[in-house]
C-alpha cells in the first residue's frame, strides 16, 4: 500500500494541487540536466514522502541524501540542495561547500529554498561566502496534503517560534497557503478567527487580497464557504490529554509520522529480528478509515467481531455446501484479512501500553486536572513525577496542562517545582522553562483563573460518555469535550457572536468577517435566508468550512471534526489545515532545549 | 457617376490597379528641400528626421552654419530638433529601429542614438572594434533592429540589435581575400528573421559577382552571366527576392541565391538613385524626376515628379515624401477594385450603387437589392472591408453606410464585423490626424498591433489619445497612465511636490493595481525624494513599496510598512539594509522598541552572531538575556570535545556561569535563576571533585538528583548524603532517588534497612513500586502489608498477582469501581474473577 494517501474522495480538488507540487518539483529537477545529488533537509524530506515517490525521483537522475554537517558523499558534480528557509539549515550547507572546497572538489550548486527564498538564508550564504557559487531557486511548496480531508502546512516549530522566539514568519506563510488554495477555489467569503495569530493571518490574507486580487467570476459561488482560524494558544489544554481514538493512541505511543509508523516488524507477525517495516496510516486504508476515529475500547470489540466473523464464515466454509454467490463473499471477505490482520496486530501492541498502571493513573490525573476540583492531589502527583525522574516530556505536559487550567501557580509552588525540576533533570532546561514561561504555558498565577466557568459554558466535562454510539466529541477523550472543537462547533453553527463573552475568558482576540463581494452586500448579515441559500452549495453539496489550526492539531481532534461533519443536520464538510499534526508529546517537545 | 471618379485614379500595371492617395497634402513644414538633407522616415507612418547632407555642396539661406538633425512627424509637423555637432565625421548613414529610436552611424564608426524627441541616448558606441579604430565606414545598410557596415577597408561589421541595453557590434567574415580592398558596388541584407541561420546574411556586389557574407563564412553566388556588375540591389519584404539594377541598365528581379525570376530593360542604364519593393509585386525606380513602377508585366508605370522624392517601404507598398505632400502608393484592394472598377456589376458594386439610389429616394434601390439578393452577404463583407483599406473618411462613411444598408436585409450576416470596423476606423483616423501624424493603412495597423501604436503615442507624448484609445478597445491602461505620470514628473520640475502629488493620484487612482512604487521610484530618480516617499505611501504591495522606502532613505517608515505586511523577509530585508549603513549603536536603537524586527534580529544572531547578540543585549539593558547567552556559552564548552571530562575547562565553565549568576541577581526579578546558576556553578564544582575521588569521569553534566543516585549506586553514602545536604535535597526525593538507586543494584538488604530507618515520609509505596517494577514479588511482600491505604494495597497485590490478598484489600476499601475493575485484570483466572463477583454482591454493587 502506498504512503501516499489517495484523495479521489475529497471534497476539494487536492490531487490537482498535489499534482501541481509534483510537477513543480519535476520540472526543477528537470533544468538541472544529468546526474545530480539531490540534497534534502530531513524534515522536508518527510513532507515530500507524502507528495511523491523517491522512485520518481531517481527517474530523473537523482542521488538522493539528507542534509547535515557530514560532508557529502556522491560523485556528481552538481549538487542540489533542496532546503526549508531556515537559518540554521544554512551552517550544514555552508560547512558541505567549504569541505568540497577544502578537498579541491569543483561542483555546480543549487540551493532550492522551500517554499520561498528569504533574503537572511541568502545573508548566512554570503557572510560565509558561498553565496556566489550557487544558482538559488524557489520550491513553493506551502501545502501538503495529508489525507482526503487534512491540509498540513508542514510547519512543525510554528507554535515554539511565534510564542517563544516572536519569529512569525509562518504566520504570513499559512495567509499565503490559503490565498494559494483561493486562487485555485474561489475567494472564501466568511472567516472567523481567535486568537492572536489567527487575527493576524486573518489581517494579513486580507492585505494579500488587496495587493494580488484573486479575480473570481461574479456569479461562481466559491468553494470553500467559510474559513475558521484557532491558535493552539487559545486551547493549550486538549492537546496535553492523552488521545484515546485509536489513531491518536498510535501517535500517543508510536508517533506516526508522515502519515505512517515505523514499527519492529516482529510486532506485525514478521518474522525479522530488529527489522523495522512503516505501515502506512491513511483512509486508502478501509478498515483503518472505519475506526481511525473511534474511541480505542470500542475499535477492539470491532476488531474481535470482525476476526470471530471471519472464523465463524470460515467453519462454515469448511462443513457446508456453498452456492457460487456465497464463495464470492467470502473470498471477498477473505480480501480483508490482511487488512484486520493489520489491525489486531497493531491493536494488541498499544493494549500493551493501554493496560499499564502508569498510564491509567496518568488518564486519572489528566481527567482530575481538567475537572480542576483537587488542586492538592494533582500538585503532589506532579512533584512525585519530578522525584521519581519520570520522563521529563511527560512531566511537562502534566505540569503544562496544570498550569493553563489554573492559569498558573502560585508563586511558591512556581517555583518550588521549577527548583525540583531543574535538580532532578538538570540545569540545561532553565532554558526549557525559560522557553514554556515566555509562551506562558508555566507561569506564575496572577490572576483567577476562569477555567471552571469556560468548563461549565461549554460542557467540556460530559459525565455519561457512550465511547460506543457516542452522542458527543466527548468520546474521544472518554469524557473530555475538546476545547477547541466546542468553539468550532459554535462557529460553524452561529459564528462567534452567541459566545462572545466566553471567547473574551480565553487568551486572545477574535475576529469576524466578510470578504470578496460579499463584503459590500449589506444585506447579508441581516438576512437568514439569503445566507442559507449561499451556504448551500448549488448542485446540493454540502458547503465546505475550513478549519485551520495555528499551532498544530491532534489526531484526536480531528476525529472530533470528523464525528461533527458526520451528524445529521450538519450543513458542511470540513477540511482541516494545520502548521502540523502534533500531540501532546512533541509538542511539550519543542519546548525543551537541548544543550549539553 | 461617383464610381468613375474612384477609378480614374488608379493605374493598371499588368492586370491590377495600384492607386496612389495623398496622405498629407500639403505637409506641414515649411521651405523643407530634400534633395539639400540626408533623410530617414521611419516605417509604419513614424517620424522622419532630416539633416543637411555634408557630402553634398548646397548653398545656404538665412540659416546658421550649424548642421541641425529635426524630426516631423509623417504629417510634416516638428516634432523636435537638436544641433549636430557631432564628432567622428561625416554621417555615412540615420535610421529608425523598430521602437523609433533615431540611429546615426558617421565616419569613424561612432553610433548616436537619439529617442525622437531628439534626445541623445548615452552611451555612444562604435561600431567597429577596438583594433579597426582607423578604418572608415562607407556604406551602411540597416534593417528593423540591426545594421551592417561596410568599410573603407572592406570589412564588414553588424549589429544585430540596437534593442538590447549593450548593443555589441560584431565582425563577419571578409568578403574579399585579404589584401584586395575592392569596395563593394552595392549592399544589401537579408534579416535574421528569414535566414536559416537565424543570424543576418549580407550580400556584397564586388566585382562581377556577388558574394554572401556570414559571421564566419564567405559563400560567393553565381550571377547569371552577363549581369554584373550589379548597381543596385534591395532584398523584398519577405526576405524572399532580391531587386537589382544591372549595370547595362535592367531592372533584375533574383531568389536570395540570385536565380534570376524576372527582368526588365529600363531605357537608361544609369543606375537609379533610389530602388525599391513596393508591397512583393512590383519595384520602384527612381531617377531624377521619374518614378518607375515595375511589375510582372511589360508595361510598367510611369510617375513624374518635379521635386525630390524619397521612396518609404510599407509591408503594403510605398510611401512617397515630396518637400510638399506624402502618398501612399498600394495596390488597390480586392474589394475596393470590385466596388469602384468601371463598369463593375459585382454584387458590391450594386449594393453601392443601391444605397446611392436609396439616398435619392430611387426606387432602383429595392431593384439592386433584389438582384444580389443570394450574394448580399459578400457584398456587405466586401464594402466594410473596402471602408477599411479607404484614406479618406467620407468615402469610409459612404461605403459603411452601404454595408449597414445592405445588412439590414441580410440575416445570416455577422453583425459585429461593421461595428469593429468602425472601431479600427475611429482609431485610424484618430492616428492619422495631422496633429499625431501616423498615416497608418489597416494592414499596417493589424502588423504593429495596438499595444505597440499605444506605445508609440506615449513615448510622442499623446497620452491622452493613447488613453482614449486603450479605452476604447478595453485595454490596460496601466501603460498609459504610467507612463504620463513620469513624463509628468520629468516635466514638472516647477510643480511643488504636494501639487503634483494631486494632480498624479487623480490618474493613477483610474487604474487599479497600478504600481505606485515605480512611479515612485522614478520620481526619485529625477530628484524628488519627498515626492516619491509621498508616492510609495500609496503602493498597496508591500513588497515593492519597502525596498523603494529603503532606497530613497526612508528606513523607518521601511520598518513600519514591512512589519505591517506580516511578510518577515521584507523585515530582515529592511534589518540587513540598516545593519550595512548605521552604526551598531544606531541599529539596536531604532530596532529596540520593534518586536518583530528585534525578534528576527535575536533569531538570526543567534545562530551566526553571537557577540553581536551580546553587545545589543548589553546595550538595550537585558542583562538576564546576557546571562542566558553565558550560561549557554558554558554548556557549548562542555560540548566541546576539547574539554575532556574532568580537564580544566571546567574552570572557565564555572566562571561564565558565575558570570551569568551575578547578571541575574542585578534584576529583582531572576533571583530564581540567579539561585539556579550559583547552584549550577556548585555542582559542577562537587561533580569536577567526584570525578577525581573516583577517577571516574561520569558525574560532570549530569543533574543533582543522578549525581546523588551515581553516588549511592557507586556504594558511596557519604558523598550522596553530602549532595543532599549541601543542595537541601528534601526527603521526600532523597527517598525516592535512594529507593531506587538501591532497587538498581538490587541492594535488597540495604533497601529494608532504609526501610526501617525511620518512617519514610512519602510511606512504603515506593517500596513497593521499585520491587515490583524490579520483579522482586518476594521482596515487595515486605512492604505491602505497611501500606495504609487499601486500595493502594488492593492494586499492588493484584499486580503481583495475588487475587485473594487483593480481593481482601479491595473490599476492606469498600470500593466497587475498584473491584470490578481488579476482576477485569484477572480476567483469565475463572478461580479468581468469581472471587470478584462475590464480593461485588456482598458489597451491593452490580
Amino acid at each position: 500500500m502506498a504512503q501516499i494517501p489517495n484523495l479521489d474522495n475529497a471534497s476539494l480538488n487536492l490531487t490537482s494541487l498535489r499534482e501541481q507540487s509534483q510537477k513543480e518539483l519535476i520540472n526543477i529537477l528537470k533544468n538541472i540536466r544529468g546526474k545530480k545529488c539531490l540534497i534534502i533537509d530531513p524534515k522536508l524530506g518527510g513532507s515530500l514522502s507524502s507528495i511523491i515517490q523517491t522512485s520518481l525521483l531517481k527517474e530523473h537522475g537523482v542521488e538522493l541524501r539528507h542534509l547535515s554537517a557530514e560532508p557529502i558523499q556522491s560523485d556528481c558534480t552538481k549538487v542540489v540542495f533542496l532546503v526549508r528557509s531556515k537559518i540554521d539549515l544554512m551552517k550544514f550547507i555552508c560547512s558541505n561547500v567549504h569541505n568540497d572546497i577544502s578537498k579541491g572538489l569543483q561542483r555546480e550548486y543549487h540551493v532550492y529554498f522551500v517554499p520561498r527564498r528569504a533574503v537572511v538564508c541568502e545573508k548566512v550564504l554570503e557572510d560565509e561566502k558561498v553565496h556566489q557559487l550557487m544558482t538559488i531557486g524557489e520550491y513553493p511548496l506551502y501545502v501538503v496534503p495529508l489525507d482526503e480531508d487534512v491540509l498540513s502546512f508542514e510547519l512543525d516549530l510554528a507554535y515554539k517560534e511565534s510564542q517563544v522566539d516572536g519569529d512569525t514568519s509562518s504566520l504570513w506563510h499559512i495567509a499565503k497557503a490559503i490565498h494559494k488554495l483561493e486562487f485555485s477555489f474561489g475567494v472564501i467569503p466568511n472567516v472567523r478567527a481567535k486568537g492572536k495569530a489567527s487575527v493576524r493571518v486573518a489581517d494579513i490574507l486580507n492585505h494579500m487580497q488587496a495587493e494580488e486580487p484573486v479575480n473570481s467570476p461574479d456569479m461562481v459561488v466559491p468553494e470553500i464557504n467559510t474559513l475558521i482560524l484557532l491558535d493552539r494558544e487559545v486551547d493549550m489544554v486538549t492537546p496535553m490529554c492523552s488521545q484515546l481514538t485509536y489513531e491518536g493512541l498510535i501517535d500517543e505511543f508510536l508517533h506516526i509520522n508522515n502519515g505512517s509508523v515505523e514499527l519492529d516488524a516482529s510486532i506485525m507477525g514478521v518474522q525479522q529480528e530488529g527489522k523495522k517495516i512503516k505501515v502506512p496510516l491513511n483512509s486508502s486504508d478501509k478498515l483503518f478509515k472505519e475506526i481511525r476515529d473511534l474511541n480505542f475500547e470500542v475499535v477492539v470489540q470491532i476488531l474481535r467481531q470482525k476476526a470471530t466473523s471471519m472464523k465463524q464464515d470460515y467453519t462454515e466454509m469448511t462443513t457446508t455446501t456453498q452456492t457460487v454467490s456465497e464463495l464470492k463473499d467470502f473470498v471477498k471477505k477473505l480480501n480483508s484479512l490482511p487488512e484486520i490482520t493489520r489491525h489486531i496486530n497493531l491493536a494488541q501492541h498499544l493494549s500493551t501500553f493501554t493496560s499499564k498502571p502508569s498510564f491509567l493513573g496518568q488518564l486519572d490525573m489528566e481527567h482530575t486536572i481538567v475537572e480542576a476540583q483537587s488542586y492538592d492531589i494533582c500538585y503532589e502527583y506532579i512533584e512525585e513525577m519530578i522525584h521519581k525522574q519520570e520522563p521529563l516530556v511527560n512531566v511537562l505536559r502534566l505540569l503544562i496542562l496544570f498550569s493553563v487550567t489554573n492559569s498558573g501557580l502560585p508563586k511558591k509552588h512556581f517555583d518550588y517545582l521549577r527548583r525540583e525540576l531543574l535538580h532532578s533533570y538538570g540545569f540545561e532546561h532553565m532554558a526549557t522553562l525559560n522557553n514554556l514561561e515566555k509562551a506562558g504555558l508555566l507561569k506564575k498565577q496572577e490572576t483567577k483563573s476562569n477555567w471552571l466557568t469556560i468548563k461549565r459554558a461549554l460542557q467540556l466535562v460530559v459525565d455519561d460518555t457512550d465511547t460506543a454510539n457516542p452522542n458527543d466529541i466527548a468520546y474521544v477523550f472518554s469524557g473530555y469535550a475538546p476545547l477547541s472543537i466546542r468553539l468550532i462547533q459554535h462557529a460553524v453553527r452561529s459564528g462567534w457572536r452567541p459566545i462572545e463573552e466566553i471567547l473574551k475568558l480565553l487568551p486572545g482576540p477574535h475576529s469576524e468577517t466578510k470578504r470578496g463581494r460579499f463584503s459590500s452586500s449589506p444585506s447579508f448579515d441581516t438576512l437568514q435566508g439569503a445566507s442559507a441559500n449561499i451556504d448551500r452549495a448549488a448542485d446540493g453539496r454540502r458547503s465546505l468550512v475550513l478549519v485551520v489550526f495555528i499551532g498544530g492539531v491532534t489526531f484526536a481532534e480531528i476525529s472530533a471534526l470528523r464525528f461533527l461533519t458526520a451528524q445529521e443536520g450538519m450543513a458542511y464538510d470540513m477540511i482541516i489545515g494545520t502548521t502540523k499534526i502534533v500531540s501532546g508529546h512533541n509538542l511539550a517537545e519543542t519546548f525543551v532545549e537541548k544543550l549539553g | 457617376m461617383a464610381n468613375v471618379s474612384v477609378a480614374a485614379e488608379w493605374q493598371l500595371l499588368g492586370d491590377r490597379y495600384y492607386r496612389k492617395p495623398d496622405l498629407y497634402h500639403p505637409l506641414r513644414w515649411k521651405h523643407i528641400d530634400l534633395s539639400r538633407n540626408k533623410v530617414a522616415c521611419a516605417p509604419f507612418g513614424g517620424p522622419i528626421a532630416l539633416i543637411r547632407d555634408d557630402s553634398k555642396i548646397v548653398q545656404l539661406y538665412a540659416e546658421s552654419a550649424l548642421r541641425k538633425l529635426r524630426i516631423f512627424n509623417s504629417a510634416g509637423v516638428p516634432l523636435s530638433e537638436t544641433i549636430w555637432k557631432n564628432p567622428g565625421g561625416r554621417l555615412i548613414g540615420l535610421s529608425w529601429t523598430d521602437d523609433q529610436t533615431l540611429v546615426c552611424i558617421v565616419q569613424d564608426g561612432t553610433v548616436y542614438r537619439y529617442t525622437s524627441h531628439a534626445e541623445l541616448l548615452e552611451p555612444n558606441f562604435s561600431i567597429l572594434g577596438q583594433e579597426y579604430l582607423d578604418e572608415n565606414v562607407v556604406e551602411c545598410v540597416f534593417w528593423g533592429n540591426g545594421v551592417v557596415c561596410v568599410t573603407d577597408a572592406c570589412k564588414v561589421f553588424s549589429i544585430a540589435d540596437f534593442k538590447s541595453k549593450n548593443p555589441r557590434p560584431l565582425r563577419l567574415a571578409d568578403p574579399a581575400p585579404e589584401g584586395i580592398e575592392e569596395l563593394p558596388h552595392c549592399v544589401a541584407v537579408i534579416e535574421p528573421q528569414y535566414t536559416m541561420s537565424g543570424n543576418v546574411e549580407v550580400l556584397l556586389a564586388i566585382g562581377d559577382g556577388v558574394v554572401m557574407v556570414e559571421e564566419d563564412e564567405v559563400q560567393p553566388l553565381p550571377l547569371p552571366p552577363g549581369d554584373g556588375p550589379l548597381q543596385k540591389m534591395v532584398v523584398s519584404g519577405d526576405g524572399r527576392f532580391v531587386a537589382s539594377f544591372t549595370h547595362d541598365g535592367r531592372m533584375a528581379v533574383y531568389s536570395t541565391r540570385l536565380e534570376k525570376i524576372f527582368e526588365y530593360e529600363c531605357e537608361s542604364a544609369l543606375p537609379p538613385e533610389q530602388l525599391a519593393w513596393c508591397g512583393l509585386d512590383s519595384v520602384l525606380l527612381y531617377w531624377d524626376d521619374m518614378l518607375l513602377m515595375v511589375g510582372p508585366s511589360d508595361e510598367p508605370v510611369r510617375y513624374l515628379y518635379d521635386e525630390p522624392i524619397v521612396l518609404i517601404p510599407e509591408c503594403d507598398g510605398v510611401r512617397i515624401l515630396s518637400n510638399s505632400s506624402i502618398e501612399f502608393l498600394q495596390l488597390v484592394p480586392n474589394s475596393t477594385v470590385s466596388i469602384f472598377k468601371i463598369g463593375s456589376t459585382s454584387p458590391a458594386a450594386l449594393l453601392y450603387d443601391a444605397l446611392d439610389h436609396f439616398d435619392r429616394r430611387s426606387a432602383k434601390a429595392d431593384e439592386n437589392l433584389r438582384l444580389i439578393r443570394s450574394s448580399l452577404s459578400e457584398a456587405v463583407e466586401a464594402c466594410v472591408d473596402a471602408a477599411g483599406h479607404e484614406f479618406d473618411v467620407s468615402r469610409q462613411r459612404t461605403l459603411l453606410r452601404a454595408a449597414s444598408y445592405g445588412q439590414a436585409f441580410c440575416s445570416n450576416f455577422h453583425r459585429d464585423r461593421i461595428q469593429e470596423m468602425c472601431k479600427t476606423l475611429r482609431v485610424l483616423n484618430a492616428v492619422r490626424s495631422p496633429e499625431i501624424g501616423i498615416p497608418l493603412s489597416i494592414q499596417q495597423y493589424k502588423l504593429l498591433t495596438p499595444s505597440v501604436l499605444i506605445g508609440r503615442l506615449i513615448n510622442a507624448h499623446q497620452h491622452l489619445l493613447a488613453l482614449r484609445i486603450s479605452d476604447y478597445l478595453g485595454m490596460n491602461q496601466e501603460v498609459v497612465i504610467m507612463h504620463w505620470a513620469c513624463s509628468k514628473i520629468t516635466a514638472s520640475l516647477a510643480i511643488p511636490d504636494a501639487t503634483l502629488l494631486e494632480i498624479l493620484l487623480d490618474k493613477l487612482k483610474l487604474c487599479k493595481g497600478i504600481s505606485y512604487a515605480a512611479v515612485a521610484a522614478h520620481a526619485d530618480k529625477n530628484g524628488r525624494r519627498k515626492l516619491a516617499a509621498m508616492l510609495v505611501e500609496h503602493e498597496p504591495r508591500s513588497s515593492k513599496q519597502v525596498p523603494l522606502l529603503l532606497s530613497i532613505g526612508e528606513e523607518d517608515t521601511a520598518l513600519i510598512k514591512a512589519t505591517e505586511s506580516g511578510d518577515t523577509d521584507l523585515v530582515y530585508l529592511v534589518l540587513f539594509h540598516i545593519l550595512q549603513k548605521r552604526q551598531p549603536l544606531e541599529f539596536f536603537g531604532m530596532i529596540q522598541a520593534r518586536t518583530l524586527a528585534r525578534d528576527l534580529f535575536i533569531n538570526y544572531a543567534r545562530c551566526y552572531k553571537h557577540e553581536f547578540l551580546k553587545d545589543f543585549f548589553l546595550s538595550t539593558g537585558q542583562l538576564q538575556e546576557v546571562a542566558f547567552l553565558l550560561w549557554k556559552e558554558s554548556w557549548e564548552l562542555g560540548k566541546n570535545p576539547m574539554a575532556s571530562k574532568g580537564s580544566p575547562l571546567h574552570g572557565p565553565r564555572i566562571k561564565l556561569t558565575e558570570k551569568a549568576q551575578s547578571l541575574f541577581a542585578e534584576t529583582k526579578e531572576h533571583t530564581f535563576e540567579s539561585k539556579a546558576a550559583e547552584e549550577h556553578a556548585k555542582l559542577l564544582r562537587i561533580q569536577h571533585e567526584l570525578e577525581v575521588t573516583t577517577k571516574q569521569a561520569i558525574f560532570v553534566d549530569s543533574s543533582i538528583s543522578d549525581t546523588i543516585r551515581t553516588c549511592i549506586v557507586l556504594g558511596n553514602h557519604r558523598a550522596a548524603m553530602k549532595v543532599k545536604t549541601e543542595f537541601k535535597v528534601s526527603e521526600k526525593r532523597w527517598y525516592w532517588l535512594k529507593i531506587f538507586a538501591l532497587a538498581t543494584i538490587r541492594d535488597w538488604e540495604a533497601l529494608e534497612k532504609f526501610s526501617k530507618e525511620k518512617r519514610p515520609p512519602i510511606g512504603y509505596r515506593p517500596f513497593v513500586e521499585a520491587c515490583i517494577e524490579a520483579d522482586e514479588k518476594g521482596e515487595s511482600l515486605k512492604y505491602i502489608p505497611k501500606l495504609t491505604d487499601p486500595r493502594e494495597r488492593a492494586e499492588s497485590y493484584a499486580r503481583i498477582g495475588m487475587a485473594k490478598e487483593a480481593a481482601d484489600a479491595a473490599s476492606q476499601a469498600k470500593d466497587g469501581e475498584l473491584l470490578g475493575r481488579l476482576k477485569l485484570t484477572f480476567a483469565q483466572n475463572a478461580a479468581a474473577s468469581s472471587i470478584f463477583d462475590t464480593l461485588r454482591d456482598r458489597l451491593g454493587v452490580s
